[in-house]
């Protein structure tokens, strides 16, 4: 079953190859996010039953399925499926205009691929050195894809991007050592099972703290540098707004959550051993806010409408190390939910700019005007989903960042409420001081003819757009209890 | 014995950092470069044979060992010289903090990685203790190398310091780690040089230099 979800991702990264025909192509692609998908729901309803999946055989004590891991291997798999439908349509229209061949629509979509390979094998595992090596080859695998279009500025971007990551992440494996040296100080038995974070949680009285606190500190860095924390942000708005829109919508919503994923693993064990949330709270609190400040400045003085985005994807991060450091019940709740919320509305946004790049070609926002207009499905879509995503109801973000603040002023952190709740206010002026000017007004370039490109990507985009709707305003059972037990994972309590 | 002659190749090994930021010239950075993993294969061995000798079977730091001669040793820096040499080269300054004051910043690090591991209280095997200093004093620099460079292969040349670094740590802290997770590492790290060694290629061919400085075009 696990190794369906690493199996898949690799035949199709193979199978691209070897036919001629773009529609074949396009469907290898789908047909295997349907089933990566379909997967991800079964071993859903099996964790429900079993608490845990774990691989047994040659890869025993290798991979390890729970409710957290199922959670986010869920919201990957259903935002790479929208992705892959919606690439139909979008390399499809650049096929036709020439604009890439063939050939590189294949390398799309064998390196998209074995992105999510790399991205599923974080996810999987519980061995955290493979972890590690599955994130950094995330970022080798999507290097390419942020400079695909060979310019300039995509060449620079990817440049920022591999080196900015590769160093980061050089730094979380030297925490990863120190937390492997804290289990084979004192634990017996250590020497082969001291990497499982199973091995870790159960033994994380005995680890020794001081050591922990540091490697806490190296791992933070390290695959914050990844998620995007202030102040190792500075590749993430080029890399998401120079790389092709459905690369930038997974950068964004996929890979983001998958790094935080890993913090998250290493901030239970550290919580279970420290036996108080305090000094990773503490950590997390501050990168947190600063993170939310420096994208709710830069917000302001975008002119590139995908850069707005890219910062705004900075700051929902800062809200989900926010709720994880405040480390209450509610407040990882919020944090999780919020995951699944951003997900779906930054990939929603992500693919609204497609469309108008393609429509557009231009990234500027002074040179678009009256967007609802000629485009109406993804003009609706884009002006509800900036929006949705600065925090208004009835969309699920503002859900979770109300139960984001709830958590804070119930922790009594007063001030970090407040100054959250004055960041949020500054990110909603700023993307509405930005982006109105693009909906409205007439549209004078007469090069630009009216009307949508195709059926499916404004098809994508409702679906996304319903979805996020849907979330914000009623949570199915099913999910709500995903959630409470994955919260539960993280607290370090036991049971379901 | 054994812990005194792995103290000295891992002194050594942080003095050739120190090499490092002393060398203007790139071909300069490849010996040095060359210099370090030499002296990294060298540890491997030790650690290695030391511990086949005590289990009497077959330990599998040899195959790091034979990993880090074949690529670190002879294939990198062959694909470094060759990039190098295809790309535009101007006799310019290559660094922006003058190198005195860069070798007092490098002496600055490497008190600061002491003073950072010495107040660990958990590391009781004081051997270790100075080891994890080596390491990442040696990791530190590469760092700082990255950061004051302003070609790319500067940046490469730091990143594989970097990978240095981690590989001591790797080794000497906790007797090698997992083989696979060893071994999944180094692949790792080789694809990530051989990916910016292309990208270094595409800059060239874009930016018709490879002055990162030239990199501007995305701000704010």
């Amino acid at each position: 079953m696990i190794l369906a979800f690493l199996a898949i991702p690799a035949l199709a990264a193979g199978l691209v190859w070897t036919n001629k025909n773009k529609i074949v192509i396009h469907l290898t692609n789908l047909v295997g996010s349907m089933l990566l998908l379909v997967f991800s729901i079964i071993s859903l309803i099996d964790i429900n039953k079993s608490k845990a999946i774990v691989s047994t055989g040659v890869f025993k004590d290798l991979f390890y399925i729970d409710s957290l891991s199922g959670y986010i291997i869920f919201i990957t798999t259903l935002a790479f499926f929208l992705v892959s439908l919606y690439s139909i349509s979008y390399f499809g229209e650049e096929l036709r205009k020439k604009v890439i061949t063939l050939k590189k629509l294949k390398l799309y979509y064998c390196l998209s691929n074995a992105f999510l390979l790399s991205m599923l094998l974080a996810l999987t595992t519980q061995n955290m050195g493979i972890m590690w090596i599955a994130i950094e080859a995330t970022t080798l695998a999507s290097a390419f894809l942020v400079g695909f279009y060979n310019n300039k500025r995509a060449i620079e971007a990817a440049w920022k991007y591999l080196i900015i990551c590769s160093v980061g992440i050089a730094f979380a494996m030297l925490g990863i050592i120190l937390l492997y040296y804290s289990s084979t100080v004192t634990l017996v038995g250590a020497k082969n099972s001291g990497l499982n974070w199973n091995f870790l949680v159960q033994n994380a009285s005995s680890l020794d703290p001081s050591i922990l606190k540091i490697a806490f500190i190296f791992i933070l860095i390290g695959f914050g540098t990844k998620v995007g924390f202030s102040p190792v942000h500075t590749w993430l708005p080029d890399a998401h707004s120079q790389a092709p829109s459905p690369v930038s919508a997974l950068l964004s919503g996929v890979l983001l959550n998958t790094a935080m994923y890993g913090i998250i693993r290493v901030l239970a064990i550290v919580n279970k051993s420290l036996s108080s949330s305090r000094y990773t709270g503490n950590l997390l609190i501050l990168l947190g806010i600063l993170s939310i400040g420096t994208a709710a400045i830069f917000v302001l003085v975008q002119q590139d409408y995908k850069r707005i985005l890219a910062y705004s994807s900075i700051e929902h991060m800062g809200i989900i190390a926010l709720g994880l450091g405040i480390c209450t019940p509610i407040s990882i709740f919020a944090a999780l939910y919020h995951t699944f919320n951003h997900a779906m509305t930054k990939s929603m946004l992500f693919l609204a700019t497609g469309n108008v790049y393609l429509k557009y070609h231009t990234k500027k926002i002074s040179s678009i005007r009256g967007l609802i207009k000629t485009m109406p499905v993804t003009g609706v879509v884009f002006v509800l989903g900036a929006f949705a995503i600065t925090g208004m109801p009835p969309f699920g973000i503002f859900m979770s960042e109300f139960n984001t603040v709830v958590g804070a002023i119930f922790a009594k952190h007063y001030i970090i409420a407040s100054l959250f709740l004055i960041f949020m206010a500054v990110v909603f002026a700023g993307f509405i001081k930005q982006l109105s000017k693009m909906f409205y007004g007439k549209n004078v370039n007469t090069e630009i003819k009216k009307g949508e490109l195709d059926i499916i990507g404004p098809t994508v985009l409702i679906i996304l757009l319903c979805i996020t709707i849907f979330i914000g305003i009623y949570i199915p059972g099913p999910f709500k209890s995903l959630l409470d037990a994955s919260t539960n994972i993280i607290l370090g309590i036991g049971g379901k | 014995m054994y812990n005194n002659a792995l103290n000295l190749l891992s002194i050594l090994i942080l003095i050739s950092s120190f090499t490092l930021i002393a060398n203007k010239r790139q071909n300069a950075y490849i010996t040095t470069f060359r210099i370090q993993s030499i002296l990294l294969a060298l540890v491997s061995l030790l650690v290695s044979v030391r511990s086949m000798f005590l289990n009497k079977r077959f330990d599998e730091v040899i195959i790091i060992f034979v990993l880090i001669v074949v690529f670190k040793v002879f294939i990198i820096p062959m694909v470094m010289k060759r990039t190098s040499d295809k790309v535009e080269y101007t006799v310019e300054k290559d660094f922006f903090i003058g190198i005195p004051f860069s070798m007092l910043i490098c002496c600055g690090l490497v008190v600061l990685s002491w003073y950072v591991i010495y107040n660990i209280e958990g590391i009781t095997n004081s051997n270790a203790k100075n080891y994890l200093i080596y390491s990442m004093s040696v990791v530190m620099i590469g760092l700082f190398f990255m950061i004051s460079r302003k070609k790319a292969i500067g940046q490469i040349v730091g990143f594989l310091v970097i990978e240095n670094g981690m590989f001591l740590a790797a080794m000497l802290t906790t007797e090698g780690m997992p083989m696979f997770v060893e071994l999944g590492l180094f692949f790792d790290l080789l694809t990530a040089f051989l990916i910016m060694g292309i990208f270094v290629f595409k800059i060239n061919n874009t930016f018709e230099s490879i002055d990162i400085n030239k990199l501007k075009n995305l701000k704010g």
